[in-house]
């Protein structure tokens, strides 16, 4: 295969020129050259984004902040943090749900499926897809999240905890629970097809993303709405400051002194499309989804194996599926907590897949923080812009190498630099992982996903 | 989809742990279970009189007998019942023997499980503690048990799945659709065989939920309010081909899948059974067999006991299916939600087995069961539906 287009490999250090380049213009989506064979598997574009984050709503302000390096972390104001010793987060406070969702969606949502709901239609707005291409049994909503409406799950047994079983307020509770993430979606496009939540934790986005893929390449959708939505809530913050898993008041990954996340909430949702929806209504396609890898540790619940086994058989699988091999990869988005073992991890799978070839690679949580649920969702948006925009977003906080973090970092100022294929990276609670490739439009070779491992005789041959 | 072979069982269940009680249970006669007099176990219920006819917990359940007594201490009981069902069918499946791989092996198995609520349970626990106390003493060990997907994450650490671990939400539809995202993940070679199924816990909040919602059975007759139970059902799904070479038993095949979603035309609604979502899941599934409605010779549907939604559910099906037998697994198991679509597949192979259909809540129980459509109706416009069909001689 050969790698469309002449990227000049421009890896700097200086700052960008600001303010905001105008993005390419990607290709309109052509029948021509790398479509779909008759009969064979469809590629999938991205066609819209959107996001609800805490350096911005909606797709421009937050590709601008991932440039310039803004930070989103504040000291917390949802709740009273003063007990616990910390009091950063990265709470979406400009977000007003009023400006998103009608009266009806505003007493029907809690603040997570808010969140959910305004960042969807952000995406459709930004995809110019009308209603005629969403309603119907050919659309399915796909999301992931760690814990959904956590803010109504706290506000019932509060009641229950303090005033008994009685005041446990009977319209809150079909307001609870994950499922209702894509439920709200659906509801408000008209979508008749698959609603489906993947509660992956801080890998969900990732899971929703090749889920809603797979869907489309196996036939069962034409567009699919997916992404996903998390919110800072008391006790989860607290269960992380418990679990010593929180730094004081910055997020630093990959630096040497470290102290751990900083938890983070936001959504961000993707418009995906086969190649002939999007053919047929002229759509402009801003990324290609490639190849996707899963793989589970059962290992521990919370940490990371020690040598990264799964998360390497997860990107080793992400680059196969997609038909490349790593010597064609640009930029990794990293998970980067800021957790000592998270960042050490990564390295090792860093050195592991890529070897000798220092491969550019950055967190976004520095900015934003961990958004759980939503992080590689978000994430996945900002691999988007690398790929639109040719930009790697910087890796904030970063002060002192460390030895067993020996990684190309890009550290502290966003650099520009070859952005035809961009990997994602997430690694989960529970030993869960998934990375996803994602390319600019015309570089992959062939829709995925073939099986890569066969050759390598990795599936057991039962006989 | 391509056909699916079933080649193995976990389940935990109202009725007992493992195949042969549940199989038991769901063919005898009686047309209608006889509810439960046992005391609950799973929460302090003196604050809920008459609770424990309306409770079908899993009696007794010792997780210990299948998984030691090691390690279990700040698992919470969604986990339990998890990782029991799929140690359970790994060995069923003869993947395992004594706990250890003898076929395929922990990089070629994994895990796509669905679960409505998550542990309400360690919830509540930890908000207790944070509000009666200090947030600062909730304990690290048992944060975890919050997370959603915290009891499939343990059981690919208890059982070594590593192929992959997909949890699944969709309320009580959840577990079908964890048939059509393992059917997937089986065709792009993924993994060599998934447990596919569901799990639900029993707690204090589940019940006080539905109790507050007004739903929660009064008598011990259908259509008097629902049941809430809890329990695991997983199957292992996995090629037939893969099947076949590792000479494994196959017990049914699972051939057809549909979902839909259609919400409510009030502004205000949320809570909203669908028929026309149910007929259309109904609709894609049996097309997506390749099967016709006369071949359907039984319905394990969703059938609860909550009025609106029983009644779209078996209008939908009757409109596709015409006068076919309608079975209610949950009169004998209750409502076990994100677990019960699993348990109506594994209903399924019972009757698949020789077992006669029952609880029958409509026309008479077939003799000889060849296909059977499994239904689930969700409380928000959601519903989904499987084919499966018996082995092939």
């Amino acid at each position: 295969m050969s790698l469309t287009g002449s990227y000049k490999l421009a890896v700097t250090n200086q700052p960008l020129n600001l303010p905001h380049a105008p993005p390419q213009q990607g290709p309109r989506i052509s029948t021509g050259a790398g479509g779909a064979k008759a009969g064979g598997v469809s590629r999938v574009f991205i066609t819209g984004v959107g996001v609800v984050s805490s350096i911005g709503l909606g797709k421009d302000e937050f590709f601008r902040s991932l440039e310039t390096g803004r930070s989103g972390i504040s000291p917390v104001e949802s709740f009273d943090a003063s007990g616990l010793g910390r009091q950063y987060a990265g709470e979406v406070k400009q977000f007003r749900a009023k400006d998103h969702l009608t009266q009806a969606e505003l007493r029907r949502t809690g603040r997570c499926s808010a969140m959910t709901l305004a960042a969807a239609r952000m995406a459709i707005g930004d995809a110019h897809v009308g209603p005629e291409h969403l309603k119907g049994g050919r659309t399915a909503v796909v999301l992931g999240t760690t814990m959904g409406e956590a803010s109504i799950i706290a506000d019932l047994d509060h009641r229950w905890i303090h005033r008994g079983p009685q005041a446990v307020k009977r319209a809150l509770l079909p307001k609870y629970g994950s499922t209702l993430l894509p439920i709200h979606v659906a509801r408000a496009i008209g979508a008749q097809g698959m609603v489906l939540t993947l509660p992956a934790a801080c890998a969900a986005g990732n899971y929703a993303i090749g889920f809603g893929a797979d869907l489309i390449r196996a036939g069962r959708a034409d567009v699919v709405i997916c992404g996903a939505a998390e919110i800072v809530q008391e006790l989860q913050y607290s269960g992380f400051v418990r679990l010593a898993a929180m730094a004081q008041d910055r997020c630093q990954p990959f630096d040497l002194n470290r102290q751990g996340l900083i938890l983070g909430e936001g959504a961000g949702v993707l418009v995906l499309e086969s190649e002939a929806h999007a053919v047929r209504r002229g759509a402009r396609a801003q990324a290609e989804v490639g190849g996707y890898g899963l793989s589970c540790d059962a290992y521990h619940i919370t940490r990371p194996h020690p040598e990264a086994a799964g998360s390497i058989v997860a990107m080793r699988a992400a680059i196969a599926r997609s038909g490349l091999t790593p010597s064609e990869v640009d930029f990794v988005n990293a998970h980067g907590t800021g957790t000592r073992a998270n960042d050490t991890a990564e390295a090792t799978v860093m050195n592991d897949v890529f070897g000798e070839r220092r491969v550019p690679i950055s967190s976004v949580k520095g900015m934003i923080g961990h958004c759980m649920g939503a992080a590689s969702a978000l994430e996945a948006i900002a691999c988007v812009m690398t790929i639109e925009t040719g930009i790697y977003p910087p890796t904030l906080g970063y002060e002192t190498p460390d030895p067993e973090c020996d990684v190309e970092l890009v550290a502290n100022v966003a650099r520009a630099g070859r952005s035809d294929v961009v990997l994602n990276n997430s690694l989960a609670f529970g030993g869960y992982n998934a990375v996803t490739c994602f390319a600019r439009p015309g570089v992959l070779p062939e829709p995925p996903i073939c099986d890569p491992r066969e050759e390598e005789g990795v599936l057991a041959q039962a006989s | 989809m391509k056909p699916r072979a079933v080649t193995g069982l976990g389940v935990v269940s109202a009725v007992g742990v493992g195949k042969e009680s549940f199989f038991l249970a769901l063919s005898e006669a009686a047309p209608l279970a006889k509810a439960p007099q046992r005391p609950i176990e799973s929460f302090d219920a003196t604050n809920y009189p008459n609770a424990q006819s309306t409770v079908y917990e899993v009696p007794g359940f010792d997780p210990t007998k299948y998984l030691g007594d090691k390690g279990l201490r700040t698992l919470d009981r969604l986990t339990k019942l998890l990782v029991v069902a799929a140690r359970l069918a790994m060995h069923d499946s003869g993947f395992k023997r004594d706990g250890v791989y003898v076929q395929s092996s922990p990089e070629c198995v994994g895990i796509c499980c669905s679960n409505a609520y998550g542990s309400l349970e360690a919830i509540t626990e930890l908000d207790r503690v944070a509000q009666l106390e200090d947030a600062r003493y909730i304990n690290p060990a048992k944060f975890p048990n919050t997370v959603s997907n915290s009891a499939s994450g343990y059981a690919s650490i208890w059982e070594d799945l590593r192929a992959l671990n997909v949890s699944v939400s969709d309320g009580n539809c959840g577990a079908l659709d964890a048939v059509a995202c393992a059917d997937i993940y089986l065709e792009t070679r993924r993994a060599d065989a998934l447990l596919v199924g569901g799990a639900e816990a029993m707690s204090e909040a589940l019940y006080l939920a539905f109790r507050r919602l007004g739903v929660i059975g009064k008598g011990t007759r259908l259509g008097e309010g629902t049941r809430l139970g809890e329990g695991s059902a997983l199957l292992v799904l996995e090629p037939l081909e893969h099947a076949r070479a590792r000479k494994a038993s196959v017990r049914a095949e699972v051939i057809g899948y549909g979902t839909a979603f259609h919400g409510p035309e009030g502004e205000e609604q949320l809570i909203f059974a669908s028929e026309t979502a149910m007929e259309s899941a109904i609709r894609t599934a049996i097309a997506d067999a390749g099967v016709e409605a006369a071949d359907i010779c039984v319905v394990a549907s969703s059938v609860s006991g909550i009025k609106a939604h029983d009644d779209a559910e078996v209008a939908a099906i009757s409109r596709v299916l015409g006068d076919v037998p309608i079975a209610a697994p949950k009169s004998v198991l209750g409502e076990t939600l994100g677990a019960g679509g699993a348990m109506g597949m594994a209903a399924a192979l019972a009757w698949f087995g020789g077992a006669l259909p029952s609880p029958i809540v409509a026309g008479r129980a077939p003799r000889e069961v060849r296909t059977v459509l499994v239904t689930s109706i969700g409380y928000y416009g959601n519903a989904s539906a499987v084919v499966m069909r018996a082995p092939r001689a």
